[in-house]
């Protein structure tokens, strides 16, 4: 055993540097109501920490500190309720490593920025947004308008944070060739003007920041990949952590769409579902490591299913598992809507939307309704 | 691998003019380079008189809206229109006499057309097309690939079955890929057409199942839908719609017309040109119709 001196951070400087981590919050001798003697003789048994406490059993705190077991017992027991009630610091400890509480979860992913459709109605049913850290997949028929939610969210990650937004950066992975620049800087333009209107409407209450953002910016944080083959996606997609940890900012991978050449030369199908479901779980990693939400657009095709055909999402049963988020586009009579059609949190729900030359918005009779209130 | 910088690009991507105002307008400057434009329609309504007029208009240079290259017309459809090409080739020489005065060349010398039995064909003939770009020792290089059409393609091979139906979509998007790869790689356009059939009102309802923005497509009174199915829906960027009726266009037209092409004005439909759905326009319309000298857009 070492020899005490008495002076806490002699031992500290002199035989056994204390594991880093430590803040001087987390000692015992300020958080446990203990005797001084008691106090004195953990300290000197080496548990400094609250922590250190916490991995021991009572039959081995009573032998090393000299201490009856029911003493040791309370000591545990104070413990853990301290650092229990202490768990937001979230260093509380946990049975495995890396282990969390879902309380912890919860507030992070409360204070998660989401991304804005530009569609308040499709924002509401989606709980604010496209959520970062899940994989979100969108679906409809051609001409539904998944291409321009596509273009809009690589747009709106990248409203500044004065604005409500997240000030990222876009991927945008263009597997059919739909990605038109002149309709991405339409919509630019229409949200610089739309953030311009906005600080104009701000300054007349108090001293708003300018808008910094030109449509020509907007264009150069989208980092679009145009991708011909099924070899060159699987490639492109192993190749986004390395690309994404050089460009942090971003905040937004969005592949329009995952099916496209998913639906050509694949006669085995066993291994096309070996391939994707591979592809989702690295979607996966990447949204949960760099806090990014990852947006899979997707078609439709027919299934056959008891002798009729029935509309349902490309890319078979198997791959339904592999997003967290499911939306699927539809029209109702003239109007599109979109419907939640799986999501761990939000309840299921559908809102209207339309897509206008300025981008994604409410639907008329919608903002007719919101206007009257 | 490297993103593809968005700025380096002209703002507006590179687009082929139809040759008429009216339709350029309506598809804001033409059909689009490095994408796939479907145009669907019955027979008899223009679908090849445009793309013809497209074959030529492909040659005009980069400043007039066209792409400074030449065509390669890929048609399934019997017989090829050699006469009608010649006809509207002669008088866009007369219109455009710069771009061939100084080779001693004319404009169908710059459209390369190619016959297509069978799907398997096709497939002989894709592979082909990217060494003959490579290689080809022509004044203009190609910026314009026509497949017209390609329902005639698949309505004879396949049977109505799921399992032939699987077999025939995945046929659809090998094509469309390759499509899509060589118009990516040498910047060229593609256009593609598409027959119609008969909107049959049925228990499972698929058939009217609402693709783009116009619920009902109706053409000479009757409702139609665009043959092959949502598969192949799926393939294409754009899609726009022609439609006719028996009305004749109105009659002051015809009377400043007259001069240019008195014999033809009696048979004068009116045309409609619909943009179904496309990444980059809205939904919206024009009118036109077919003269000697092409298409001409009716305001």
């Amino acid at each position: 055993m070492v020899a005490w001196t008495g002076l806490e951070h002699f031992r500290v400087g002199r035989f056994n540097p204390p594991p880093p981590a430590i803040e001087p919050d987390d000692y015992v001798t300020s958080r446990l109501p203990l005797s001084s003697s008691i106090r004195g003789k953990l300290i000197s048994a080496g548990y400094t920490s609250l922590s250190s406490i916490s991995s021991v059993s009572s039959t081995d705190l009573a032998r090393d500190v000299k201490i009856t077991e029911s003493e040791a017992f309370e000591i545990l027991k104070m413990a853990n309720q301290i650092s229990g009630s202490s768990s937001c610091n979230g260093r509380s400890s946990s049975l495995v490593n890396g282990a969390r509480n879902a309380w912890d979860m919860l507030n992070e992913e409360e204070a998660l920025p989401r991304i804005t459709t530009s569609c308040s109605d499709l924002d509401k049913i989606l709980g604010g947004g496209i959520s970062c850290r899940d994989v979100t997949e969108i679906g409809g028929v051609p001409g539904i308008g998944k291409t321009q939610i596509g273009i809009q969210l690589s747009v709106n990650v990248q409203i500044p944070r004065e604005f409500g937004g997240l000030g990222g950066k876009a991927i945008y992975i263009d597997t059919e060739g739909s990605f038109m620049v002149e309709r991405a800087l339409q919509i630019a333009q229409a949200c610089v003007e739309d953030m311009e209107e906005y600080t104009g409407y701000m300054h007349k209450h108090f001293k708003a920041s300018q808008v910094q953002m030109k449509p020509r910016d907007i264009l150069e944080n989208i980092f679009y990949f145009r991708v011909c083959s099924y070899t060159e996606q699987i490639a492109l997609v192993n190749h986004l952590d390395k690309f994404i940890s050089e460009n942090k900012d971003v905040k937004v991978v969005i592949v329009d769409s995952i099916t496209f050449h998913f639906r050509q030369d694949f006669d085995d199908l066993a291994q096309r579902t070996r391939v994707l479901s591979e592809m989702a779980l690295k979607f996966m990693k990447l949204a949960k490591k760099f806090s990014l939400a990852v947006v899979l657009l997707n078609q439709v095709t027919t299934k056959y299913t008891e002798g009729s055909f029935q509309l349902a999402l490309a890319l078979g049963d198997s791959w339904s598992h592999s997003c967290t988020n499911r939306v699927i586009l539809y029209w109702n009579g003239d109007e599109r809507y979109a419907y939640i059609d799986k999501s761990p949190s939000l309840p299921s729900a559908s809102a209207s939307y339309t897509v206008t030359g300025r981008g994604l918005r409410n639907s008329s009779s919608s903002s007719k309704r919101v206007k009257m209130m | 691998m490297k993103p593809r910088s968005l700025l380096s690009q002209s703002p507006t991507s590179l687009k082929l003019t139809t040759g008429c105002e009216t339709l350029d307008e309506c598809l804001r400057g033409g059909f689009p380079c490095d994408s796939l434009t479907e145009i669907v329609a019955e027979s008899g309504c223009g679908k090849t008189q445009l793309c013809l007029q497209l074959s030529l208009c492909a040659q005009l240079p980069i400043s007039n809206g066209g792409l400074d290259g030449s065509a390669l017309y890929l048609h399934s459809e019997f017989p090829f229109p050699f006469r009608r090409l010649h006809q509207l080739s002669r008088s866009f020489h007369v219109s455009n006499p710069s771009i061939y005065a100084d080779h001693n060349d004319n404009p169908c010398d710059h459209v390369f057309v190619q016959n297509v039995h069978s799907v398997d064909h096709l497939f002989d003939v894709m592979p082909k097309i990217e060494s003959f770009v490579t290689n080809s020792k022509t004044r203009l290089p190609l910026k314009l690939i026509v497949l017209d059409s390609v329902a005639a393609l698949f309505r004879s091979e396949f049977e109505n079955t799921p399992s032939d139906l699987r077999k025939r979509a995945s046929c659809f998007f090998k094509i469309s890929g390759k499509l899509k790869q060589l118009a990516n790689k040498f910047g060229l356009a593609v256009v593609i057409t598409n027959q119609v059939t008969d909107y049959v009102e049925s228990s499972d309802g698929l058939s009217g199942l609402r693709i783009g923005n116009l619920r009902c497509l109706y053409s000479s009174g009757r409702r139609v839908v665009p043959a092959l199915g949502l598969a192949w829906a799926n393939c294409v960027n754009s899609r726009v719609f022609i439609s006719r009726s028996d009305d004749i266009v109105c009659q002051e037209r015809r009377d400043d017309d007259d001069e240019s092409g008195s014999s033809l004005v009696s048979g004068r439909a009116r045309r409609r040109l619909d943009i179904v759905f496309s990444p980059h326009l809205p939904p919206s319309s024009c009118e036109f119709m077919i003269t000697r000298d092409g298409i001409c857009g009716v305001r």
